[in-house]
């Protein structure tokens, strides 16, 4: 049964994989496989749910100043800052846990959970918590990550365990919290308190 | 005494200008660039340096520069873009060399928006500096190694028939640093595919000092990140050293020539603090033919600073 589980949800993270092919930005991928356990379906949840917003911050890129090549680094700020704006005024009301439900929380801490107390756990936190770990950062929806701080580099063995995320946004480790970020408005979409244990 | 005196000054003299020459050919139909690691300070070293890269290629003809990541340190407005990049290399942007990026702990990714980057947009890219040649670079973006980068690199490596593949990233695979070390999660993803496609060479910064590691599995690994930023006595010079420098600033001038690789570390103060030659071969295993590197061949230094 076991087996089955883990077999099921390899098939379904295989399912989130987006083929992130540099340079373009292929639409969120739709699940359409009826869910037969419970991580499944809590795995199909999130990605629902990430797709509405990748959904929605795609719509408002369009409409917005384009981020684009150039040598004006300006330009890239000011894309950086209005798409920022824009998508906090359309998601006044958006509160931790709109995609990191409680459920996707804990599917998420027990997905990592091998990593850190396995054979490479003592690497990979030392590699989480190391000598350039950004300084406590406020988590906030919405909130800009802050510009000056370092981003944490997230341990690959971790994201191999992660669903696959679009190009839009990533996973980050700040201290014990895993947060989702916008990559290109540079907010915090949500965040995982205490995910990493 | 005095033509004692005459003749150690004669001979100091010989010995620094000889330090300051490059111990690379400079063949005219050669792949020649610079290696520059952790820059983004805007600080005085980070000036020194760029004002030796530019003074040096005046002898050698560098056509471009590839960069280990931590672009830009602190703050990343406009004005830090100039202030850490543009003033300080201004003059290699003028005379036309092209800057590749890849991305460091400390970078925006949004940096790869930045044209003088050449990231054309992505956070990992692959391009060839020449039609002839036969070099392919590939620049990862080693904070960020998620599947879908993984699966890029392979097809991209599968796909280059290019002699070289020279990958470029921030985090050390292989590193002697006291302070971070070898990157060994981040090694258990990427080695395997460097070994299955033959790659060659290895660029990586984030320690902020030098490290020729001795070649691992047939690949050559050097850490390049004191070019504005300084971890001084930092390296541990452990078994996987075979050249390290942890006092001075450097950055690295790289020739390659048919089945040869040359390369030569200087300092800020214009010193030659390591150069050497690697070659790639072709072999014939049961599985085909795949190249791989022999041993470096360390040219004794002229002059240490």
């Amino acid at each position: 049964m076991r087996h089955l589980r883990h077999a099921t949800t390899a098939i379904l993270l295989g399912m989130l994989v987006t083929d992130a092919t540099a340079g373009q930005r292929p639409p969120p991928p739709k699940s359409s496989t009826a869910p037969v356990n419970a991580d499944a379906a809590t795995l199909m949840d999130f990605q629902r749910r990430l797709d509405r917003y990748i959904q929605l911050q795609r719509n408002v890129a369009k409409q917005s100043l384009r981020l684009r090549e150039t040598s004006n680094a300006a330009e890239i700020a000011a894309a950086e800052d209005v798409l920022a704006a824009k998508l906090r005024a359309l998601r006044k009301d958006a509160k931790p846990g709109d995609i990191f439900t409680p459920q996707v929380r804990a599917l998420f801490r027990r997905l990592m959970y091998p990593e850190l107390k396995g054979e490479d756990g003592p690497e990979t936190k030392a590699s989480i918590a190391g000598h350039d770990a950004p300084p406590p950062v406020a988590l906030r929806v919405n909130a800009g990550y802050p510009d000056a701080a370092p981003l944490p580099t997230v341990p690959p063995n971790l994201l191999a365990r992660l669903p696959q995320l679009p190009m839009d946004v990533e996973y980050r480790i700040v201290g014990k919290d895993l947060i989702l970020r916008d990559v290109d408005a540079n907010i915090i979409v949500d965040f995982i308190p205490r995910a990493i244990r | 005494m005095r033509r004692v005196c005459i003749t150690l000054l004669i001979f100091a003299l010989t010995m620094s200008a000889d330090a300051q020459q490059p111990a690379l050919r400079g063949k005219e139909a050669s792949i020649k660039f610079a290696v520059i690691g952790d820059t983004g300070t805007g600080d005085r070293n980070q000036l020194s340096v760029a004002k030796q890269l530019a003074g040096w290629r005046a002898r050698f003809p560098f056509g471009f520069v590839i960069m280990m990541g931590d672009n830009m340190y602190g703050s990343e407005n406009p004005r830090d873009f100039v202030r850490k990049f543009e003033e300080p290399y201004r003059p290699l942007l003028a005379a036309g060399v092209k800057f590749y990026a890849s991305l460091g702990n400390h970078d925006n990714p949004n940096q790869r928006f930045y044209k003088p980057f050449n990231m054309n947009g992505d956070r990992y890219y692959t391009f060839r500096p020449s039609l002839t040649g036969g070099v392919r670079f590939f620049a990862l973006d080693s904070t960020y190694m998620d599947r879908a980068q993984v699966a890029w690199l392979d097809r991209e490596l599968a796909a280059s028939g290019s002699d070289w593949k020279i990958c470029f990233f921030h985090h050390p695979p292989y590193s002697s640093g006291e302070t971070h070390g070898s990157s060994e999660v981040l090694r258990e993803q990427v080695e395997p595919l460097f070994l299955k496609h033959g790659v060659s060479v290895v660029f990586t910064g984030h320690e902020h000092f030098y490290e020729r590691i001795k070649p691992q599995k047939g690949i050559t690994y050097f850490i390049q990140g004191s070019s504005a930023k300084l971890r001084k006595g930092d390296l541990a010079r452990t078994e996987l050293t075979a050249k390290g420098y942890d006092s001075g600033y450097t950055f690295m001038i790289v020739e390659i020539a048919g089945d040869e690789l040359r390369f030569q570390t200087i300092s800020q103060t214009g010193q030659t603090i390591d150069a050497g030659t690697t070659r790639r071969v072709e072999v014939k295993t049961p599985q085909g033919t795949r190249p791989v590197t022999t041993p470096v061949t360390s040219n004794q230094p002229r002059a240490r600073p």
